[in-house]
């Protein structure tokens, strides 16, 4: 673990983002019971092994900074500040949830925490994040831009056009790719042809990082020094956070066709034990304070479940709210035969 | 009130030269759009000049990232107005336009505002080719979320545009490659079209006909040859193909009972086949004759002249539906 990091940060912090993991985690595994007990209809692609990335990173932002991520989002959303009542409520389909059951698992978004979306399109909200830091850009502010992305992502053409775009244009985004060895269901050897891409990212010109994203202090460390990159006006960084998703691609597929061997040994460095392991034997907390954050979590999640559990399913005719804002014209445009 | 005359592009350019004087937030975004190439069809001529690049910003060709920065900083508050150089070229962005732009806002509950303009032109008649010459616009008529314009003429063309870059909602915007050179007398002073509203571009007793983009012209020549006849056309312009103005067609057929769809499309699942399922639905006991149809052969569209104009709409292919629906042909 990095001592560096632990220096830079107030000890609430560092407990912060115990709890953040801990979130997430406990939401990737209630929604994984939910959903295999036949509770949550849809897809559902899930990020337990890769808290330390998403949480290392969202940590280095600040509220006003903008965020996009993949289909296997749930927990970069969390790590940025979605509510996990709202977003468990997406997953149940309930009105209550954060995108009024339009969207589900693949597409929870938070305007005012500025997650501009998780996307169930591979590498498409790469250029969407390009977009928000051309903003920050063209009004001359410091907002920065994180783009969460996988191994899938990385052989797609929007991630080289929006990192020489980025270049070009001296952009704050940082590139930060969720490096967890698989696309779907092949290796990486298989679609990508140099064992590192922080290659590819320094081909383009920018700093590159190849960083432990089970370490959440190193993956803390790096994202400040690319924010601080960024807000400078220097322009764009990448950051390859090598970790592992432990469950299969999505719920459904059982994650057997990765080697046993490889599965086991990723387990075995659990990001969240590492840490918790690393706060307690650094005196950084004591048992009983991680313990009381176990404790409120898990009242979080239960009492999140319930909620949505109980929450109205939302009306049939709210099927064409939220399409259009000017409301008079899109009246028009979906008059139809039915 | 003072008038001058305007080429199709100037107007076009105009309305984007207007809309940036307003509001700071609206930019221009596109591949080539800076002077003094000044757009490939010269609809943003002279705005770099004026505006300087951070507000007149030139892209590497990469249309899916072009979309995509565009849908972000329309996200995020910004209105660009992105010009796609060619309507052909969406199918490099296809799943920026359709699956990001068009329904970001819905996916997320209506919590996402997407003030956006895609501003393009498609059509042929000029031996562009296969790749240069389509009208594309069903394939955006067929995803909910954005409304799509067409304008026919230079003073719709500046109406529409302006409006189409106040709104909040994502717009696509189609012009046609054959239109820029078109002059018109228009307003000095500041005017909007609303969305929504047809435009009877002739008024007529025998015969409607709806007609969108370059097609109108198309539609208008063939009515002056057919007044010649003592065959009276009405010619209905819906300029905005979503939301579309389906009571001023009912009206109009009402008035005519008789109804020509022209559209530049290719025929099969066209544009044109959305209004006769409309009339056919709502104004079926107006109609004395079966709804014809003047649109793009179903082939792919060929190079050479003649064969293109084949291939297209012409004059006397409107004036032979005109008749049939007449039954005089």
């Amino acid at each position: 673990m990095n001592k560096n990091a632990e220096k830079m940060l107030p000890k609430e912090k560092l407990l912060e983002m115990y709890q953040k993991m801990v979130r997430i985690r406990n939401f990737e595994q209630a929604a994984h019971r939910l959903y295999t007990s036949g509770k949550l209809p849809g897809f559902m692609h899930l990020s337990v092994g890769q808290e330390a990335t998403s949480v290392g990173a969202c940590n280095a932002l600040r509220d006003d900074d903008y965020i996009t991520t993949t289909h296997r989002g749930h927990g970069d959303v969390l790590a940025k500040g979605v509510s996990f009542e709202a977003a468990m409520a997406e997953l149940f389909g309930k009105s209550t949830g954060i995108c009024k059951a339009k969207g589900g698992s693949m597409h929870i978004a938070d305007v005012s925490k500025n997650i501009f979306g998780a996307n169930g399109i591979v590498a498409a909200g790469i250029p969407i994040a390009l977009g928000a830091a051309f903003s920050a850009h063209y009004r001359k502010n410091d907002r920065v831009t994180i783009s969460f992305f996988g191994d899938g992502a990385s052989a797609s053409g929007p991630l080289h056009e929006s990192m020489n775009m980025a270049m070009i244009w001296k952009l704050p985004i940082i590139f930060v790719r969720t490096n967890n060895l698989y696309a779907e269901s092949t290796p990486q050897a298989d679609f990508q042809g140099i064992p590192d891409i922080v290659q590819w990212a320094a081909g383009y010109g920018m700093p590159s990082y190849s960083v432990d994203g089970n370490n959440v202090l190193e993956v803390y460390e790096t994202t400040v020094k690319a924010v601080a990159h960024a807000r400078a006006g220097n322009g764009p960084s990448f950051l390859n956070c090598r970790t592992y998703r432990w469950y299969g691609h999505n719920i459904g597929d059982p994650g057997t066709d990765r080697p046993k061997d490889e599965i086991e040994a990723w387990k075995a460095k659990d990001p969240i034990k590492q840490y918790q392991e690393y706060l307690i034997d650094n005196k950084l907390a004591s048992l009983s304070e991680i313990e009381a954050i176990d404790n409120q979590e898990r009242e979080l999640t239960e009492k999140s479940i319930e909620r949505a559990e109980k929450a109205a399913a939302p009306a049939l005719d709210s099927v064409f709210e939220g399409l259009y804002v000017d409301t008079v014209l899109g009246k028009k445009a979906i008059q139809g035969d039915r | 009130m003072s008038e001058r005359e305007v080429m199709f592009r100037e107007a076009v350019r105009d309305a984007q030269r207007e809309e940036m004087l307003r509001d700071k937030n609206v930019f221009v975004i596109g591949e080539d759009v800076r002077d003094p190439w000044r757009g490939t069809y010269k609809a943003t001529d002279g705005l770099s000049t004026e505006f300087g690049l951070d507000r007149v910003v030139n892209t590497p060709i990469a249309e899916e990232s072009l979309i995509g920065l565009s849908l972000g900083a329309a996200m995020a508050g910004l209105r660009p107005v992105t010009e796609l150089m060619y309507i052909e070229f969406s199918t490099r962005a296809m799943d920026a336009i359709c699956l990001q732009v068009a329904k970001i806002r819905y996916m997320t509950g209506g919590q996402i505002t997407v003030p956006l303009v895609i501003r393009t032109q498609g059509g042929g008649y000029l031996a562009s080719g296969a790749h240069h010459g389509n009208s594309l616009e069903a394939w955006f008529c067929h995803v909910p979320g954005m409304f799509v314009a067409t304008p026919a003429t230079p003073y719709d063309a500046k109406g529409l545009l302006k409006t189409a870059i106040r709104m909040d909602d994502p717009v696509f915007y189609i012009e046609h490659k054959a239109l820029y050179m078109t002059k018109q007398i228009i307003p000095e002073d500041e005017y909007l079209i609303p969305f929504g509203v047809a435009d009877v571009k002739r008024s007529g007793t025998d015969v409607t006909i709806v007609a969108n983009s370059r097609m109108v012209l198309l539609a208008l020549e063939a009515a002056e040859d057919l007044q010649n006849e003592n065959i009276s056309v009405e010619i209905v312009d819906p300029r905005t193909l979503v939301p579309l103005d389906t009571e001023k067609i009912l009206e109009s057929v009402h008035k005519t009972n008789r109804l020509v769809v022209v559209n530049e499309g290719v025929e099969r699942c066209g544009w044109a086949a959305e209004v006769v399922a409309m009339v056919q639905k709502r104004g079926f006991s107006d109609l004395d004759a079966p709804i014809e149809r003047v649109c793009t052969r179903n082939t792919v569209l060929p190079f050479q002249p003649d064969l293109e104009k084949f291939v297209l709409p012409s004059k006397a292919d409107i004036i032979k539906a005109v008749k049939t629906t007449m039954g005089k042909e």
